[in-house]
């Protein structure tokens, strides 16, 4: 085999240590007494060039390159190799300078040490194979799941590149948990009217044609992988039209059952057919099957029978409805929730009912939650004192062992709120950190430090804490020995992923974290790719976040599948992956369980694993688990592998 | 030439497998920070510790290493997320086998060096150079592979590739 040695002597940085004759003399002993040539500077634009002729003139079978790290210029070289002509997984790289010349002062020590790479090198490439990348044509079409601030951005930078997307939401109305808010961190702003542009321009944007919505759907299969998933969806019947009601509200108005609504903290009813809450868009009723009265058996058409825009807007037996869609990459913008405050013992959560937690004091704040807006308690009175508890179950290894983030940040903004509405109220904060990260979080801290109503009371852990009732119907926290009364407790738990998220997991075979979040590709690089290739993570489905960070997370998303899944359906292959010899796989399945990738399924009908080349990256994890040696690492084989073991020894 | 230099009777033969995105890293920048160390060591660059079969470690001793040393990026910094966690656990029990078969547990070494740990990379090769140069040649897997060459008694294709897999 004719196999070429080319030594970059990298000006004189790498011939003042080593030797390099004593290489070319060396190298008569190796396998196929390869030829040496000594070039200097490689990488530069003349040495390339002179590479490249060479190679095209000698042809080598394979090449060895000594010169510099493969971190530096392995790519380079390997671009060489294809423009003589030469496949460029033929080449091997040897190391000479960053783990020989630099590091060896003995002259003599380094060039034995670089004739032993070079050997080493030299058995390892005859067996390398050449590989080729493969192409794979795919889906450009995105799903995204949730339509909160990051489902909503990404769905609509997609739509704007031009790309078709479904976006599936679980509620009846979209806009996520911060549409259900009143005023919001750091600036005060409405939340819906912050949400408004983007739920317009995904209900009746220019996008009418390229973005598909669907409310109260979830996912109920995935198959395929990255370029190629089939999805299932399953969409309860909302049985009302969304392109035929207009939102006059007849229908409710004639409905004759109701039931609590748990948009309004199910303290206020709504009727079978109604809103979710008044605003929530898209601006149709959903008719509950379980309330509505034919669920007892009786007969009633009141809704049908008034509404204005004909007989066919309701539909009573509307079925849910099974829907397939194909798409190249899914984004899952699933969103958070709040823990359950009842779970931390001593908070009064569950037990008093002037005891909420920050979602319910959010919806008691909106104008469109259980009290339209008011600050008012169970009982119908103007509370004169309020406490807000921070780091409820955050922090606390009993619990949550992280900080969300974003309840100081609330905390103050219900601060802010209770003393603009009910000015003079006492407002108590019990908190163990102030949290208050970046350049406009301090403003609204400030405000309430100066707020002559305002207490601030440090506690060390959620123990020394307490919430009781006094005699009076009052409320009573207890902070290490001292009692403040209180008409009201608004309680701070951990932002938590939203309950559907375990499902989803389920479904894609992703996994999450202790915390129950979505497991990123890595964390500070790659927050917005999940480790399986196609799936990408948006919002507060992957870390607690505030609405800013979502946005941006959902146009990193965006941008992750725009960069990926290119126009023309093309997607380019990396041929260093691992493939399976069926005819040596015993089905043990231990290879899949490795895999970090999802890449490797089981094929039951060839009884045997198969690794898809799209999902793999290469890692080899598998090959080394596998005990019938029936995985093949492509460019580093064990064959290559222990030849170059060989090679450095002998 | 150099005064420092010392002549030992014994330059051990050290393998090292290493990760290519955390201790290859490590060892290049030991380099580009001009450290020096003893040149026993021959570097291999896998992807990952998770593709080095302990297999490959037995075949260093085989082919006349006196020291293996096994080298990825720390738990938890896995570029594959968890490669070296797999690598941790597999060379956990081939740690007890080999212990088993009598081999001094001193000449196989693992350690995390990470891309920024050059200092560390000088300090692991520099101390299991000295501890095997201490410990003298190993002897037992060579002398082994010479006795026991393949004698094609039973000579089916399966059984020569078995061997040939040990």
């Amino acid at each position: 085999m004719k196999i070429g040695i080319y030594v970059c002597t990298c000006g004189s940085t790498l011939s003042r240590t080593i030797d390099v004759p004593s290489i070319a003399q060396a190298a008569l002993s190796f396998p196929d007494s390869p030829s040496v040539t000594t070039m200097d500077f490689i990488c530069s634009e003349n040495g390339r060039r002179q590479f490249e002729d060479h190679l095209k003139q000698e042809q080598p079978e394979r090449v060895v390159v000594a010169a510099c790290s493969p971190r530096d210029h392995e790519t380079t070289f390997r671009r060489c190799m294809t423009n003589a002509g030469l496949n460029p997984y033929l080449l091997q790289m040897v190391n000479i300078r960053e783990q020989i010349a630099w590091v060896t002062e003995d002259p003599d020590a380094a060039t034995e040490k670089a004739i032993v790479a070079i050997r080493g090198a030299v058995n390892r490439v005859k067996l390398q194979q050449p590989l080729e990348k493969m192409q794979c044509e795919i889906c450009p079409d995105v799903l995204v799941i949730g339509a909160g601030p990051a489902g909503m951005k990404a769905a609509l930078a997609l739509a704007e590149a031009g790309r078709t997307v479904t976006v599936v939401e679980r509620l009846p109305f979209i806009g996520g948990l911060p549409v259900r808010f009143d005023e919001l961190f750091p600036a005060c702003e409405c939340a819906p009217c912050l949400l408004d542009p983007l739920m317009g321009d995904l209900l009746h944007g220019e996008f009418d044609g390229t973005v598909e919505l669907l409310t109260m759907a979830e996912l109920a299969e995935v198959t395929g992988f990255y370029g190629a998933f089939n999805v299932t969806i399953r969409q309860r019947a909302r049985h009302v039209s969304l392109h035929e009601c207009i939102g006059c509200g007849a229908c409710v108005e004639a409905c004759p059952a109701a039931t609590m609504n748990e948009f309004r903290n199910g303290t206020v009813e709504r009727k079978a057919i109604d809103f979710a809450f008044a605003g929530a868009l898209p601006s149709v009723p959903t008719l509950m099957e379980d309330t509505c009265v034919r669920s007892r058996g009786e007969e009633c058409q009141a809704c049908k029978d008034i509404c204005p825009m004909g007989r066919d807007v309701i539909d009573l037996d509307q079925p849910d409805s099974i829907l397939e869609r194909h798409v190249g990459a899914i984004i899952l913008a699933t969103g958070a929730g709040l823990y359950d405050a009842s779970l931390v013992t001593g908070m009064g959560k569950g037990v008093f009912s002037d005891v909420y937690d920050s979602c319910e004091f959010e919806r008691m704040l909106s104008s469109t939650g259980p009290t339209d807006g008011q600050i008012i308690t169970s009982r119908g009175t103007t509370p004169s004192s309020i406490a807000i508890i921070h780091c409820v179950g955050s922090l606390d290894p009993e619990h949550k062992p992280y900080c969300s983030g974003i309840c100081c940040q609330y905390a103050f903004i219900f601060n802010h709120l209770i003393s603009d509405r009910l000015p003079g109220t006492a407002i108590t904060h019990f908190h163990r950190e102030l949290v208050l990260p970046g350049k406009e979080a301090h403003s609204l801290a400030q405000q309430a430090r100066h707020n002559q109503n305002t207490r601030f009371v440090r506690y060390e852990s959620i123990h020394d804490l307490a919430v009781t009732a006094t005699d009076d119907g009052k409320l009573a926290i207890h902070a290490s020995g001292k009692l403040t009364t209180g008409d009201m407790v608004i309680l701070c738990p951990p932002v938590i992923p939203s309950s559907g998220a375990g499902k989803i997991a389920s479904i894609l075979d992703i996994k999450r974290d202790q915390s129950g979040f979505f497991r990123e590709l890595h964390g500070r690089t790659d927050a917005a790719q999940s480790p399986v290739r196609g799936i990408y993570l948006a919002g507060a489905c992957q870390d607690p976040m505030d609405i800013r960070s979502a946005m941006l997370q959902g146009m990193a998303s965006a941008g992750h599948v725009l960069a990926a899944l290119k126009p023309g359906g093309i997607i380019d292959i990396e041929p260093i992956t691992a493939e399976v010899d069926e005819t040596r796989c015993s089905g043990c399945r231990l290879c899949i369980s490795v895999c970090p990738y999802r890449a490797i399924t089981f094929n039951h009908s060839h009884n045997a694993s198969e690794i898809n080349a799209i999902l793999c990256r290469g890692c080899g994890t598998c090959v080394a688990a596998c005990p019938a040696g029936a995985i093949k690492g492509h460019h580093f084989t064990s064959d290559q592998i222990t030849a170059e073991i060989k090679g450095l020894l002998s | 030439m150099h005064p420092e230099k010392q002549k030992h009777d014994f330059e051990p033969k050290i393998i090292a497998f290493v990760c290519t995105w955390c201790t290859y890293a490590g060892a290049d920048l030991a380099g580009t920070s001009r450290m020096q160390y003893p040149p026993n060591v021959r570097v291999l660059k896998f992807p990952c510790t998770g593709r080095i079969d302990p297999v490959f470690i037995l075949k260093a001793f085989q082919q006349g290493a006196d020291g293996v040393l096994v080298s990825g990026c720390h738990p938890g910094d896995c570029h594959y997320i968890a490669g070296n966690f797999h690598a941790r656990r597999r060379f956990a029990a081939f740690r007890k086998l080999l212990e088993f078969v009598g081999v001094d547990l001193n000449r196989l070494q693992f350690s995390w060096v990470s891309a920024a740990e050059g200092g560390k990379w000088v300090e692991v090769v520099t101390d299991l150079t000295e501890k095997v140069r201490a410990m003298g040649p190993m002897h037992e897997f060579k002398d082994l592979a010479l006795e026991e060459q393949w004698s094609g008694a039973i000579n089916t294709p399966e059984l020569k590739e078995a061997y040939n897999q040990i």
